[in-house]
């Protein structure tokens, strides 16, 4: 029977010191297993955003009501709200909205079931929906120079307080009022920012 | 151009990143090492498969080590020492490697004569798969990764005497299952006896 050398040998052996095979897993099957044993730290925000989707369905409401709080309450326009209804019964943290649209009336009330409040929550997104593409093709009175700058100033401090929600929300994630004012913000964000881009000298017919 | 995540060096603030268990941080680390350090979990282990499980079990002990790397020597060395420390205790614990001072006193070598008369080896990996764990454990350790004979005694608890035997036997065997490979091509010595390292 042949042999090799030492010195073939250790040709040999160099080469495969030298080489260097893929790895043996892939990247996600070791993320995995140190996700699992809490190596890996999540993304707070996403996940918390994420793993709840009755978070965002709320948040859809609150930009609901903030934009059309926003809109209304900036603008100066009479109230279209319903004679008799309850102001209070519209405060988004801490600001009162008296003229908020009719989805808001029912937040008040107690939900017979997790059903029922989801299913007022999809009824609310689709309102949302509705009335954000609506304020942005129209306005809710003459938009002047003066109130477009207005709302980019605002949209600016808008800006910095998000930024304050966010890392407020990142030292304490799970905390329900962060949380609301969080939402709230953003929601306001977005309305003004259909105000920021809407043309002047528009004007709201109805909603 | 701008890097890939891959290709970026691992660097201070991305240990200090792995270590909070930043992801993308991890995923660097990860990237940049796992080739070497996944090379000597395969050596060591022989089997593919087992080498993938251990591999899983080698990056998590490094992951949870992190806090603990002093920058007493380079990363790759460190995480090296973890791999070899932690696959070793894998083969232990599935008893491949329970009777390492027995293997040097069993006398084997007419037997794998024979079986390697039928067995071609297409590469020094197969071949290597070919020896007993502790064998190919005190041949990987001083041949390819450079320990000394000392170093191997304490990582595989035999004496220095003990792991120049088990290299002998590998050796030997090795060049009987890879002559097939070699050509004339290939510079031949002077039929030198072994001159590893001690």
């Amino acid at each position: 029977m042949s042999h090799l050398f030492e010195d073939q040998l250790d040709q040999i052996i160099a080469s495969e010191r030298a080489r260097q095979p893929a790895p043996l897993n892939e990247w996600r099957t070791i993320a995995a297993r140190a996700r699992e044993e809490g190596l890996i730290r999540e993304s707070q925000s996403r996940s918390w955003v994420a793993g709840q989707p009755w978070i965002q369905a709320a948040a859809a409401v609150l930009l609901l009501v903030g934009g059309i709080a926003i809109g209304r309450t900036t603008i100066a326009l009479p109230s279209s709200g319903h004679p008799g209804e309850n102001p209070g019964q519209a405060t988004i943290s801490g600001t009162s909205t008296a003229s908020t649209a009719p989805a808001i009336s029912t937040m008040g009330d107690s939900f017979a079931s997790v059903d029922d409040a989801s299913a007022t929550l999809e009824r609310a997104l689709g309102e949302y929906q509705r009335a954000s593409a609506f304020l942005a093709a129209n306005s809710s009175g003459p938009t002047t120079a003066d109130s477009s700058r207005i709302y980019k100033d605002r949209l600016a401090a808008l800006d910095e307080v998000g930024n304050a929600m966010e890392s407020a929300l990142r030292t304490a994630p799970h905390d329900p009022v962060i949380n609301q004012y969080y939402l709230a913000t953003m929601g306001a964000r977005v309305a003004t920012q259909q105000m920021v881009a809407r043309p002047v000298g528009l004007a709201l017919r109805g909603f | 151009m701008t890097k890939k995540v891959s290709e970026m060096p691992f660097d201070q603030l991305d240990l200090k990143r792995a270590i909070t268990g930043d992801e993308r941080a991890m995923q660097r680390l990860w990237s940049q090492h796992a080739p070497h350090i996944d090379a000597v979990v395969r050596r060591l282990c022989g089997d593919p498969e087992l080498a993938a499980d251990v591999s899983q079990e080698v990056w998590m002990q490094i992951f949870r080590a992190l806090p603990s790397y002093r920058g007493d020597s380079q990363f790759g060395t460190w995480a090296h020492r973890i791999a070899v420390n932690r696959t070793l205790n894998a083969l232990r614990k599935i008893r491949r490697l329970a009777k390492l001072e027995t293997d040097i006193e069993d006398d084997s070598a007419l037997i794998e004569m024979d079986t390697d008369r039928t067995f071609l080896a297409e590469s020094i990996e197969q071949a290597m798969a070919r020896l007993s764990p502790g064998t190919r454990a005190v041949f990987v350790l001083h041949d390819i990764e450079g320990y000394t004979h000392g170093e191997i005694g304490v990582e595989l608890g035999i004496t220095p005497g003990g792991s120049k035997s088990q290299l002998f036997k590998a050796r030997a065997r090795l060049r009987r299952l890879l002559a097939h490979l070699v050509d004339e091509s290939i510079p031949v010595g002077k039929g030198k006896e072994h001159v590893a390292p001690v």
